[in-house]
């Protein structure tokens, strides 16, 4: 299992549009991606369960990835991440 | 036209209900009340002491008595109001209030011209009495009717209306009672003069069935027992009971019009030496036959079911004849053998009639609330003593009609072989109890399942031809009173199948008959209709359409849910979003709609997953499990909550048609690129596909999109 840190620079953090993207992006993979805030922790493929953490813009999120293809995972993540949030 | 008829006095019929089941209780603290404080009658039983005059017994019983009288005295202002909830269509609170108002204007005018043309002294004797205070002209329950009735056309007209900006305070519901304010302004006017001319006719028909003697007491009462079946018996004895036409009498000092009224005006005076039978020939009829009579046929029925289902029958029968016996309510008997063997009806009005016949012959004067039952009987007859009443030739009189109710059913049953319940080896006549519905119901494909297990309400809504073929749902003791939109939808069948002992089918009215259980059935049925999806059609559907929709897609159809839509708006393909990651379909599939009101409401049962923190977006999840995204407008995440109230927080339980939101339209527009709202399901699987049922002008609740689920 891999994992990091990110804190969010998007002016309105993970609402339905970057939400929509993420959910994309980990469906490219087959590892599992959860994304944790706050105390709570969602399922990143899961647009609904992504929006319920609410992330706002300078919430620190923990992305983990656990499974096939972990480093390649990780490092598209990381990529989505800073050029998106 | 004829059915359109049948459909607007099957409405009049039942808005009576409300009022007339009113009548029971009122009859009860008046007969209890009236009875202990009657000193010939304390005093036969020796009661005096106990009870008499300046105790405390004797005060609560004087209590009793006027809380009851009030009720008879103000009958027309509560049937005004009653036929006013009973006929409008919506709103039902604003009718009963401007009701109330148009009664009392109606009335004020009447009395204000009566002043006008030189008082009472002008008027013919016992034209004019004392309405709720107002010295208005007799016009009895018809006046409340009339307001009634009115009132209710015109809210039915107006209460939707538009009024002019400067004038808009005043529209809609306000309206109504301001319109019915001015109409009865007139109608008080024009009352004055059309109504003595109509009251002397109605005296004059009420003279003519007094001195048709007891051929016409015959008459009406084969009249009232032959109209049941059309449930338009409560129109007919109406007039009978609360009008001139049942005839006049002077009691305590007081000209009072109708067999009830006159009954129980006589009740609360104690100097009556016996009850009018010119008055009670119109009701007292009903307790032979009621506690005598029909269980003697139901006795017959049982005696001539097979064997085998003797005890199904039995059950049913005996329960049917308790109810008639006690309170009074014969329908579930009567429709055992209405439908199977429309003869034994016939005879049974004929009994009837002679029952009615055979009392006034006796002498009996036994009144009565709402029917002949033993409850009433014992108030208003044993409990007022033999000497006032002659309550013991109902017994003699009743002990025969119970020897010929049983021989004869028997021999004609037997005769003709009437397959009267348990005769019968098809499903015709059997009542279907809840197992076989339930087997039924299994055996085709289930796809109703909405998390709403009232299964009862789901198959008479899927009798009647489906929610949307529903147009009111109404009842009265005994039936559920429906009309629909399109007549060939009903299936009579299915419906008889859910314990209904019998199905009225005219024209666009629906009867279906359950016995005095119905006010339960009619209540689960509206609750369910509120809640319950639009495409349950459910049963036929299931059955006869499924192949047509198995072929369009190749896999097989296992359920499908519909979204309703969350707001009045214009619904349009979701790729027709004005963004590219909602038209790209990248948050969910789904549709949009741009808002035209500021509700936004749930468009399924099930919960509120989240509330996104700018309040712009909310989250559902199904009680069917899936999962929803309302999305207010495109890019309003940023306006950071400004515009937007949110009335749910994650977890609530939501109904459909649960206000979630309210918007700031102008708002949104002016700062946020669209207010074109995405209603999307986010999670939707491969077999999951949705269909959009509607584009273009849709309302709040209407479907909006189906998700077909597929193998």
């Amino acid at each position: 299992m891999k994992e990091f840190n990110y804190t969010i620079t998007d002016e309105i953090g993970i609402h339905a549009r970057p939400a929509g993207m993420l959910v994309k992006e980990a469906g490219n993979y087959p590892a599992k991606i959860t994304i944790t805030c706050n105390g709570k922790s969602a399922d990143a493929k899961r647009l609904m369960a992504l929006m319920t953490l609410g992330v706002k813009h300078g919430d620190i999120v923990t992305v983990q990835v656990e499974g096939e293809q972990e480093e390649e995972t990780m490092a598209a993540m990381e990529h989505f991440f800073q050029t998106n949030l | 036209m004829k059915d359109k008829i049948f459909g607007v006095l099957q409405r009049v019929g039942r808005s009576f209900m409300l009022p007339i089941a009113l009548l029971p209780v009122a009859g009860l603290l008046l007969g209890i009340g009236g009875s202990f404080t009657n000193e010939t009658m304390l005093e036969s039983y020796g009661l005096l002491n106990v009870m008499g005059p300046g105790t405390v017994p004797n005060a609560l019983f004087l209590i009793m008595n006027d809380a009851g009288n009030i009720i008879f005295g103000n009958l027309p202002l509560i049937f005004a109001m009653g036929v006013a909830i009973g006929m409008a269509k919506n709103e039902k609170a604003v009718a009963a209030l401007a009701a109330a108002i148009a009664f009392f204007v109606m009335h004020a005018s009447i009395g204000a011209m009566i002043s006008l043309n030189g008082g009472t002294e002008n008027m013919l004797s016992g034209a004019t009495t004392s309405v709720v205070g107002i010295t208005s002209l007799q016009m009895g329950v018809f006046g409340g009717i009339i307001v009634g009735l009115g009132v209710a056309a015109l809210h039915n007209r107006f209460y939707k209306i538009e009024l002019p900006q400067v004038l808009s305070f005043f529209g809609g519901t306000r309206f109504v009672p301001i319109i019915c304010t001015l109409v009865y302004v007139i109608v008080g006017i024009a009352m004055f003069y059309i109504w003595p001319p109509i009251q002397s006719g109605i005296y004059a028909v009420g003279n003519l069935v007094l001195k048709s003697g007891y051929a016409g007491t015959w008459v009406y009462g084969f009249m009232e027992r032959l109209l049941i079946p059309f449930g338009l018996h409560h129109v007919f004895y109406l007039p009978f009971w609360q009008t001139g036409v049942g005839g006049t009498l002077e009691v305590a000092g007081q000209v009072i019009e109708g067999a009830q009224n006159i009954f129980f005006a006589q009740l609360s005076d104690p100097t009556v030496e016996h009850f009018a039978v010119s008055a009670t020939r119109f009701m007292s009829g009903k307790f032979p036959l009621m506690i005598f009579g029909l269980p003697g046929a139901a006795l017959a029925m049982y005696r001539c079911a097979k064997p085998e289902k003797k005890k199904v029958v039995g059950g049913l029968l005996l329960s049917a004849a308790l109810t008639s016996m006690l309170t009074g309510i014969t329908e579930p008997l009567e429709f055992t053998f209405l439908f199977v063997a429309p003869v034994l009806y016939l005879i049974h009005c004929v009994f009837a009639g002679l029952a009615y016949m055979l009392m006034h012959i006796c002498g009996v004067g036994v009144g009565m609330t709402f029917s002949g039952g033993l409850i009433d009987m014992f108030l208003f007859g044993i409990l007022q003593g033999n000497k006032k009443t002659s309550w013991i030739w109902i017994v003699i009189v009743g002990i025969g009609y119970f020897v010929v109710y049983y021989f004869l059913f028997s021999f004609l049953i037997k005769k003709f072989d009437f397959k009267t319940p348990g005769r019968d080896d098809g499903e015709e006549t059997k009542l279907y109890t809840r197992k076989d519905v339930e087997a039924k119901k299994n055996g085709t494909n289930s796809n109703t399942k909405s998390g709403n297990n009232d299964e009862l309400s789901q198959m008479i809504c899927a009798g009647l031809g489906g929610k949307k073929n529903i147009s009111t749902v109404d009842c009265c003791a005994t039936r559920l009173r429906c009309d629909v939109f399109e007549a060939n939808k009903v299936n009579d069948a299915l419906l008889k199948s859910t314990g209904a002992s019998g199905v009225i089918h005219k024209g666009q009215g629906v009867q279906i008959i359950y016995g005095p259980k119905v006010a339960v059935i009619k209540s689960n049925l509206e609750e369910y209709l509120e809640t319950a999806p639009d495409e349950e059609t459910g049963f036929d559907v299931a059955e006869s359409d499924s192949e047509e929709k198995n072929e369009t897609t190749g896999t097989k159809l296992v359920k499908t849910i519909v979204i309703a839509s969350p707001v009045d708006g214009i619904a349009a393909d979701i790729t027709t979003a004005p963004d590219e990651g909602f038209a790209g379909k990248m948050m969910g599939d789904g549709a949009v709609i741009e808002p035209l009101n500021n509700m936004i409401c749930a468009p399924v049962n099930g919960e509120v997953s989240f509330v996104f923190p700018t309040k712009h977006a909310i989250g559902l999840k199904s009680e069917d499990g899936i999962e929803m995204l309302l999305h207010i407008g495109i890019d309003t995440v940023k306006l950071n909550g400004e515009g937007f109230e949110v009335f749910v927080e994650e977890g609530a339980k939501i109904k459909k048609g649960d206000i979630l939101m309210k918007i700031d339209l102008d708002y949104v527009k002016e700062h946020a690129p669209s207010i074109v709202s995405p209603i999307l399901c986010t999670e939707l699987e491969n077999n999951e596909k949705i269909r959009l049922l509607k584009t273009g002008n849709i309302k709040t609740g209407e479907d909006l999109y189906a998700v077909d689920i597929y193998e």
